[in-house]
């Protein structure tokens, strides 16, 4: 009878495992960044020339921030990306209402030598604020990049309150700008 | 300076070897020169496959970012490939594996390395295979001296005594011996 019962049991458990995999779908894929509460790289990149009037051939984000320091929004896009034209249009809406005490920083990344496209993305969607290059993608890799599009919002003392993977949207954007701008 | 044929008198033989030893001194001078150029090439492209088999060995153990189950060697993802170059001009720069392999955690976290650290709940990883193969041996163990246990008894019952046997022939309808 004991050993009935125990392989009932053990029947039932392995039972319960099978079912629990079939069941629980796919795995989340969200994983937090590593840079949460703590300070993000600041670089020196290079921008598209229709930026070059206002910041030069280069944006120095440190030199930027410590002449005016507010809160920072980085997102990271690519020409192949298709999430991130969806977004776009969102981030230039955001940067219209925000853009005078957040600063807007857009990084090219994991697009290899794709200036070309890259200026037709920023010109398609007329972006106001800077877009930088970052051609060799280190930055994408130091800020621990899973992915195009993600968007980290950094608070005015450089450490990251929150990271968004995944297109964003206005909604969003307009909560989270709200905290930075709060705290 | 008259020379002599090797095949005309003996007395030529000492030059003409003389010759042969120096023709093959200059011979083996020549292939030197010749060698030389040659091996260092060969040693360039080594060094190269050396570099890219440690780039290859650091990077299998990174997580790719966007990829599922794939590490960083295996995927031809844009940020894998940015990641391999990463490696490679790290150990170009002349990191060790363990820093190179910091660099990324420190990033990523510990998510992306495939081997996971052996510190803290990552522990559970390394010794619960091992206990849980301890406990099945263990529980294997004790089932199997229960039942060597019950059958050692069964072996040893006490034989059957008049009584019984008086039951048995009842029920099979013989009679009493005499």
């Amino acid at each position: 009878m004991t050993r009935v019962l125990i392989v009932i049991l053990v029947t039932a458990m392995l039972g319960g495992l099978f079912l629990f995999g079939l069941l629980r779908g796919q795995p989340d894929r969200e994983v937090e960044s590593a840079r949460l509460n703590r300070s993000v790289p600041m670089f020196e990149l290079p921008v598209y020339p229709r930026y070059q009037p206002e910041f030069g051939p280069t944006l120095d984000v440190a030199a930027e921030l410590s002449d005016r320091p507010r809160p920072m929004i980085v997102n990271f896009w690519a020409s192949w990306c298709g999430p991130c034209y969806v977004e776009a249009p969102d981030l230039q809406e955001a940067w219209q209402r925000h853009g005078e005490r957040v600063l807007f920083v857009g990084v090219q990344t994991q697009d290899r030598g794709k200036r070309a496209e890259g200026q037709a993305f920023v010109s398609r969607f007329d972006l106001g604020f800077p877009n930088v290059i970052d051609d060799d993608s280190a930055l994408s890799i130091d800020y621990g990049l899973f992915g195009v599009p993600e968007t980290f919002f950094v608070r005015a003392d450089g450490t990251l309150m929150y990271k968004h993977t995944g297109p964003v949207e206005l909604e969003l954007l307009e909560e989270k700008i709200e905290e930075l701008t709060a705290s | 300076m008259t020379l002599t044929s090797p095949r005309s008198t003996g007395r030529g033989r000492p030059v003409v070897l003389l010759r042969v030893v120096r023709a093959a001194v200059l011979a083996a001078a020549a292939a030197l020169v010749a060698i030389a150029p040659a091996q260092e090439a060969a040693t360039a492209p080594g060094a190269a496959v050396e570099l890219q088999s440690r780039v290859f060995d650091i990077t299998r153990k990174l997580r790719c970012p966007t990829c599922v189950s794939e590490s960083v060697a295996d995927s031809n993802a844009a940020i894998a490939i940015e990641m391999r170059n990463q490696v490679q001009s790290q150990l170009e720069d002349g990191r060790s594996e363990t820093e190179i392999l910091a660099f990324f955690q420190e990033r990523y976290g510990d998510w992306v390395l495939l081997e996971p650290p052996r510190r803290g709940v990552h522990l559970l990883v390394w010794w619960l295979p091992g206990i849980a193969l301890a406990a099945g041996a263990g529980g294997l163990g004790l089932l199997m001296v229960r039942w060597t246990r019950n059958a050692r008894r069964e072996g040893t019952e006490a034989p059957p005594d008049d009584d019984d046997l008086a039951r048995v022939r009842a029920a099979l309808g013989e009679k009493e011996p005499s």
